[in-house]
């Protein structure tokens, strides 16, 4: 239990070493390649930068992104794993950027588990107990406790290898809680599990989080393990964060086109289009499909003075809809998921998803038909063609 | 399962089938070099040499004799020997171990300062060596001359065991340190409690190869020992050898000239079973440790 403070903090990888220093070298001979996701400056490669976050007390955070968005180096940074190159870490009003993991008062769950092979269940979670010279009794209470929440009592004497992938992170979390940590950190421990299994342990953790009063700062790069667990996420793309808002706020009000088309499944169609303004209203134009802008986002427009301009409209696919008039395009793909239809149309040389519920299907759709879709005006994201951001905010 | 195996051996193509069939030729006759001599050796050892030298190896259990082992075991320098290359094989795999293991350690942490240039020192000693005399020189000068030191302290430390430690605990995933770190332990807790248990396998090997080189090595001890208590087994069985041996310029006649000749080549078999004997046996009880499955378990592999 406690409050996370990040402060600007920053994580840069330097060129220390001798191999690193020579790799360096041939770069400079080489002409010149660059990662679109790694910032290579003077100093070193940046990981992670300006990355202000305040975590309340009890707080489930979500950090998610793509891959090499520096989310896991942020938790590091947390568990004291990483050295942080800048900024402040405060856990609890106490500032901990020179601390050791172990005085911290934190637990992390891995993602491949990292168990000790060589100690049962039990050890593997009286291991860290011993280590701080707790009482016998007392181990043995707190071991079994953890082992019932998390449903593992029968194995406590086994080793790991004769464990499932489940059991095995079960106990990866076991050995996590006994110790009451101010923060648990989880670092996608779900992403070794398949997807049947995945979806139960997801359910777990939701039941974890309302037994164990704990701070939870859990990195994730599924956006369902996102939307469901977190009370907040924090996207992030290329070290830095793009948003942070509850899962239904960066869902409704995504602050750029990058967390538009991260988050919501599947992915938001986006069209060029125009924003016009006329009398202080606000209408999208696509392709001569007008649709006037909801008041609030009216409002908002207004708020920020924007102008009419050429923009990146981004529409949900469940917000799509088939209609009979509206934008024009050619059915691709009929997607039959069970409750709904993925329709997959070209509009304009662009692939737009609409989904169509299977009560509502009136129709057939064959490959080839041509179709009209439309939506509403409350549920347009209106993105700036410059800066790729929302107008709105 | 035999059945299993044919069928999966006739979906091979033509080529590999070849391949595998020359493959278990060659190692079928990798095997019999190795087993023969040994067979051959054990059953020499009880076999008159006469008739080992004009009929061959017979079961004519007439012409078995045990002379050869009475004669060795009945030696008492025989029973110190043993004793003392029982003491300077585990107290030099113990040492050994304990160093390298410990060497190991820092030269698999990439954060370690300095490790490039131990690395180098280590690897120099692999190429060039002091050379007997000055090595001779250093260990007098050490006042370790005919003392157990001279035997257990200089080759102590291998590079080459070094090495493979050091590679072995690269193999281990960083995330188990991290765990360990979190958990509260400190770099002491992490090497004893953590990474040595799951090391067992190479552990096992070096001290295996550290035992087997000590028992076998008479070498140090000749150059070192002076002192006939303090001599490990292969010099006693060497000097076993060598007093049966007829000696050039000695007068005496055809006839013991003869014997001698004979019971040197009985007494050859014999010091080569009983010097290995506890080798072979010790072998079967390291065997356990040689398990490659420590790991299964600990990371998502």
């Amino acid at each position: 239990m406690a409050e996370v403070q990040l402060k600007n903090i920053k994580k840069v990888y330097p060129f220390i070493s001798g191999e690193q220093k020579k790799s360096k070298k041939k770069k400079k001979d080489e002409p010149e390649k660059k990662k679109s996701n790694l910032q290579i400056t003077d100093e070193g490669v940046v990981a992670v930068q300006q990355f202000s976050l305040d975590i309340k007390d009890k707080e489930f955070i979500v950090l998610v992104g793509p891959s090499g968005c520096g989310k896991s180096t942020t938790l590091r940074m947390v568990a004291g794993l990483e050295e942080i190159s800048g900024g402040e870490l405060i856990i609890d009003g106490k500032v901990m950027n020179d601390v050791a993991p172990k005085d911290r008062d934190i637990a992390m769950v891995f993602q491949n588990y990292a168990l000790y092979p060589h100690m049962t269940v039990y050890d593997n979670m009286a291991f860290s107990l011993k280590l701080r010279h707790t009482p016998k009794d007392e181990i043995d209470r707190k071991v079994r406790e953890a082992a019932e929440i998390l449903d593992i009592t029968q194995y406590l004497e086994r080793k790991p290898k004769a464990l499932s992938g489940g059991q095995r992170q079960r106990v990866a979390i076991g050995r996590a809680i006994v110790r009451a940590p101010k923060v648990m950190l989880m670092d996608e421990p779900l992403s070794n599990l398949d997807a049947k299994l995945r979806n139960e342990m997801r359910a777990e953790i939701i039941k974890l989080r309302q037994r164990i009063d704990t701070t939870f700062m859990y990195v994730t790069h599924d956006q369902t393990e996102a939307m469901t667990l977190g009370d907040r996420i924090v996207i992030m793309k290329d070290g830095y964060i793009q948003q942070i808002g509850t899962p239904q706020e960066v869902f409704n009000h995504p602050s750029n086109l990058f967390v538009a088309g991260f988050i919501g499944m599947p992915v938001m169609n986006f069209f060029d289009a125009q924003l016009e303004e006329q009398n202080g209203k606000y209408f999208v134009d696509l392709n001569g499909y007008r649709v006037e802008l909801s008041e609030d986002k009216e409002a908002r427009l207004k708020a920020k003075g924007v102008k009419s301009q050429a923009i990146t409209l981004g529409v949900r696919p469940d917000h799509t809809d088939v209609a009979k008039n509206g934008v024009s395009g050619v059915v691709e793909v009929a997607e039959m998921m069970g409750s709904s239809v993925h329709l997959h149309v070209n509009s304009n040389g662009r692939d737009v998803i609409i989904i169509v519920p299977t009560q509502d299907l009136k129709e057939s759709y064959a490959i080839g038909d041509t179709i009209h879709f439309s939506f509403n005006g409350n549920v347009a994201h209106v993105f700036s063609k410059e800066n790729d951001k929302n107008l709105e905010f | 399962m035999k059945t299993k195996k044919k069928s999966e051996f006739a979906k091979l193509p033509t080529g590999d089938k070849t391949l595998l069939t020359i493959g278990y030729v060659i190692l079928g006759l990798f095997v019999l070099a190795i087993i023969f001599p040994i067979i051959y050796i054990i059953l020499a050892s009880f076999i008159d040499p006469i008739t080992l030298q004009n009929k061959g190896l017979t079961f004519d259990f007439q012409h078995w004799t045990t002379t050869a082992y009475e004669r060795v075991l009945g030696n008492s320098q025989i029973w110190i020997g043993f004793k003392n290359a029982l003491i300077y094989s585990v107290l030099f795999t113990i040492i050994s171990v304990v160093v390298t293991l410990l060497a190991a350690y820092p030269m698999s942490r990439m954060d370690f300062k300095g490790r490039g240039f131990f690395n180098t020192i280590f690897v120099i000693t692999m190429f060039f060596g002091g050379g007997l005399i000055p090595t001779y020189l250093l260990i007098s000068d050490l006042g370790m001359l005919d003392t157990i030191w001279a035997i257990l302290i200089p080759g102590a430390f291998s590079v080459w065991n070094m090495i493979i430690a050091r590679t072995y605990y690269l193999g281990i995933p960083r995330d188990l340190q991290e765990a360990a770190e979190i958990d509260g332990a400190s770099e002491m807790v992490y090497f004893f409690k953590i990474l040595l248990p799951v090391c067992t396998p190479i552990i096992a090997t070096i001290s295996m190869w550290q035992f087997v080189g000590m028992w076998n090595s008479y070498f140090d001890a000749m150059i070192y020992l002076n002192d006939a208590s303090k001599q490990p087994l292969q010099l006693v069985l060497r000097a076993i050898l060598i007093q049966s041996q007829p000696e050039a310029g000695m007068v005496s006649d055809m006839q013991s000239t003869a014997e001698r000749a004979q019971l040197a080549e009985l007494l050859k078999y014999a010091t080569i079973i009983i010097s290995s004997l506890p080798l072979m046996i010790m072998y079967p009880f390291f065997q356990k440790y040689f398990d490659n499955g420590i790991m299964a378990g600990a990371v998502k592999g």
